[in-house]
């Protein structure tokens, strides 16, 4: 293995983490489905069944897709932009606070049956579980949503600002009139909006072409998604706060009221913040990443490079008003909330539907193009978020909501999907891309076949036979005692387990081409550069 | 067929056909194009923003799509849009209230009539729950959600006679799965 400098090691470490997550998630979602095979029905006492599949998320969303997302910008980024990261602490921080706060989330789960699901409805955490466990899990979700905030402070700095990193912490000056986190701020609204753009267009200034266009398409979708992250991560930092006084008070003695939160109010920020990510940042920074990685892996400029840029502002337009679909069951909201939430949220295929478009013609464009392992990881992701969309987009809608609301449908053909089919295989596509770039070696191709293949086809199997149960009256969130949909969920396990045998491949391959070193390589300091 | 079972049909037609387009589209991907260098040449600078035809025509097709869809499901074609958005008078009420994790009905079973708007109400007294109706066969006929402090009303119309199961549809803490109440509603009429 080529030796690695200390943006490398950062990476690598991240990725590895995250690696880490994802097995942890994936034993939690099979320990979960064991379950509702009606196995280990004892030992799954549904306080114990509740507080896995509240951390199952949080591990794999935060501790998977965000790290491995992490590690990948803080390498891509300062290459793309051909300048230092801004700050390589901020780098080390965010990712020890990510690893503490999953960590902390994950115990409160396991030691402290602390259960009140990712959804968090207003007021089941503070009166359906004790202070005792309401407050560590509260601590821990502050710290993983104050890592992600330092994270995205570190993109936005490393992108605004002209000068960073090395220089900025040996206290030489910025360029005048960028120096700081207000300027940072200004440039990434401007930017990010177009607001220029749109003030050229006003005063119908001929020629005048957006500072967006300044900027490579996969840093646009870097900085558009993390507008969307940083709203989410201060929404959810609040929850986290909010939760953190109620049982603060509560073991203080003089507990506050639950009825001083409107549950209606809550559920409508609560999703509104949630959904910067899961149907923003995620749509966002998986089209930045196709791009990126297409015309790489192809040779060739991506296709209408021109309007992509638009595609991701139509994007992060789109996602501040799609929250509405998961009201859809909430008979109290108002009714045109309702038929917004509704149509904004078909705004998504169009956006997708344009992105996939711009990335089909670039590869058709480029035939006849070799489908190496990563290449093959975007087409399964490609086709992973068609699949899981569909479903999405067949379920946001009052309609059809109020009969497939809350039942496996969502969870299976929706939910898992879009994650483990689109998004994983995005973020597999990176690592397979990257692996040569950081390491200097190629992981073993036939391998990598494999270990895609056989993940999608799993994740295919759960998701679908999942969906199929959702639709035969099977809810998500339940335990059936009775046995009734165990033929469903026995597919299901098979669906698992070929994903757990494609993780092992993977992890063959890694250990087969790197060995166990690289791990220490990458969790080892990187040494000073000598004196000259 | 229920109408989820027809969505479901919908719905893996659409999978079988994304997985035929992407596999033929990798096939041909792969050879190289017929015409030689018609393919390979880098596309002409254009302005920024500027879209060509086949693009234009694209996203005419997904917005089409999309007016397609949304104009579909709030039409008064699917039955809970009718209920929903165009909400008959009903004939009767329910109230239901829900506390502890348990169902607080006024009779057991309740009885309603057949092809006629019936309207629920339903209050929390304490976490969100959900209030779903259920067939014999397992199958979701309906559900909302319930929030606390808030009236929860719904209109529907029942098309089948026959007992029906009412479950917790939201998870409001470990004991939901005992939420529960089979043949709690019963439906009569018509022939």
């Amino acid at each position: 293995m080529a030796p690695m400098g200390a943006q490398e090691k950062l990476a690598l470490r991240y990725v590895l983490t995250s690696l880490f997550f994802l097995a942890l998630a994936g034993l939690e979602g099979m320990l979960m489905e064991t379950r509702l095979v009606g196995v280990l029905t004892s030992y799954y006492i549904p306080e114990r069944f509740y507080s896995m599949m509240t951390a199952h998320p949080f591990v794999g969303i935060y501790g998977w897709a965000y790290m491995a997302v992490m590690g990948a910008f803080y390498y891509l980024v300062p290459r793309v932009m051909n300048r230092e990261l801004y700050s390589e602490r901020i780098a080390r921080m965010s990712y020890w606070g990510m690893v503490a706060g999953v960590l902390i989330v994950w115990a409160t789960g396991f030691f402290l049956d602390f259960g009140a699901l990712y959804t968090l409805y207003w007021p089941l955490p503070v009166l359906g579980f004790p202070s005792t466990s309401l407050l560590p899990f509260s601590i821990g979700m502050f710290v993983i949503f104050l890592s992600i905030l330092a994270f995205f402070f570190n993109m936005f700095a490393t992108i605004f600002l002209r000068k960073g990193g090395k220089e900025a912490a040996a206290g030489a000056p910025q360029n005048p009139g960028d120096p700081g986190a207000g300027y940072v701020a200004k440039e990434l609204l401007i930017t990010a909006f177009s607001l220029d753009g749109l003030r050229a267009r006003l005063r119908r200034m001929k020629g005048y072409a957006a500072r967006v266009y300044s900027f490579p398409v996969f840093v646009v979708g870097v900085f558009r998604g993390c507008v969307d992250t940083t709203i989410n991560a201060l929404i959810m930092a609040g929850t986290a706060l909010l939760l953190f006084v109620y049982s603060l008070s509560a073991l203080l003695g003089f507990g506050l009221s639950s009825t001083l939160v409107d549950p209606l109010w809550y559920k409508n920020v609560f999703w509104w913040g949630l959904d910067m990510i899961a149907d923003g940042n995620v749509l966002i920074f998986t089209a930045a990443t196709w791009y990126f990685l297409t015309p790489i892996l192809t040779g060739r400029k991506l296709y209408a490079e021109n309007v992509v840029r638009t595609v991701i502002l139509a994007d992060l337009v789109v996602s501040f008003g799609v929250w509405g679909h998961h009201m859809m069951a909430d008979a109290p909201q108002p009714l045109l909330l309702l038929i917004e939430g509704q149509i904004v949220t078909w705004g998504e295929l169009v956006t997708m539907g344009l992105t996939m478009y711009a990335v089909l013609m670039t590869i058709w464009l480029a035939r006849p193009v070799k489908f190496g392992v990563a290449l093959t990881a975007v087409m399964l992701s490609i086709l992973g978020y068609a699949i899981g969309g569909s479903g999405g987009i067949i379920q946001a809608n009052y309609a059809l909501n109020r009969y497939i609301h809350n039942t496996m449908w969502v969870i299976g053909i929706h939910a898992h999907i879009q994650l483990l089919a689109g998004l994983t295989m995005t973020i597999f596509a990176v690592i397979y891309a990257l692996a040569p770039m950081l390491t200097g070696k190629a992981l073993n191709g036939k391998l990598g076949y494999l270990h895609l293949l056989l993940w999608f086809a799993g994740a295919l199997v759960m998701g679908v036979v999942w969906g199929v149960a959702g639709v035969e009256g099977m809810l998500r969130r339940w335990i059936y005692f009775d046995g009734e949909y165990t033929g469903y969920m026995t597919v299901g396990l098979i669906g698992g387990l070929m994903m757990a045998a494609a993780f092992s491949v993977f992890l063959y391959n890694f250990l087969r081409t790197y060995g166990a070193g690289a791990i220490l390589v990458a969790f080892k300091r990187a040494e000073a550069p000598a004196a000259p | 067929m229920y109408i989820q079972e027809f969505v479901e049909a919908i719905y893996l037609g659409l999978l079988v056909l994304y997985i035929v387009f992407i596999a033929t589209f990798v096939r041909f991907a792969s050879r190289p194009p017929k015409s030689k260098g018609a393919t390979t040449a880098e596309e002409p600078e254009k302005p920024p923003g500027r879209m060509e035809r086949k693009e234009k025509a694209w996203l005419s097709i997904l917005i089409a799509l999309a007016i397609l869809g949304n104009g579909l499901l709030l039409s008064p074609l699917v039955p809970s849009a009718r209920t929903g958005f165009y909400a008959p008078e009903p004939v009767q009420t329910v109230s239901v209230h829900v506390e502890n994790y348990t169902f607080y009905l006024p009779d057991n079973p309740v009885v309603l009539p057949l092809d006629e708007p019936v309207e629920f109400v339903i209050t929390s007294g304490d976490v969100t729950y959900g209030f779903g109706v259920f067939r014999q066969d397992g199958t979701m006929v309906f559900q909302l959600q319930v929030l606390p402090g808030y009236l929860n009303r719904l209109v529907w119309i029942f098309d089948a006679p026959g007992l029906y199961t009412i479950r917790s549809t939201e998870y409001a803490g470990p004991n939901t799965p005992y939420m529960v109440m089979t043949d709690a509603i019963q439906v009569v009429g018509g022939s």
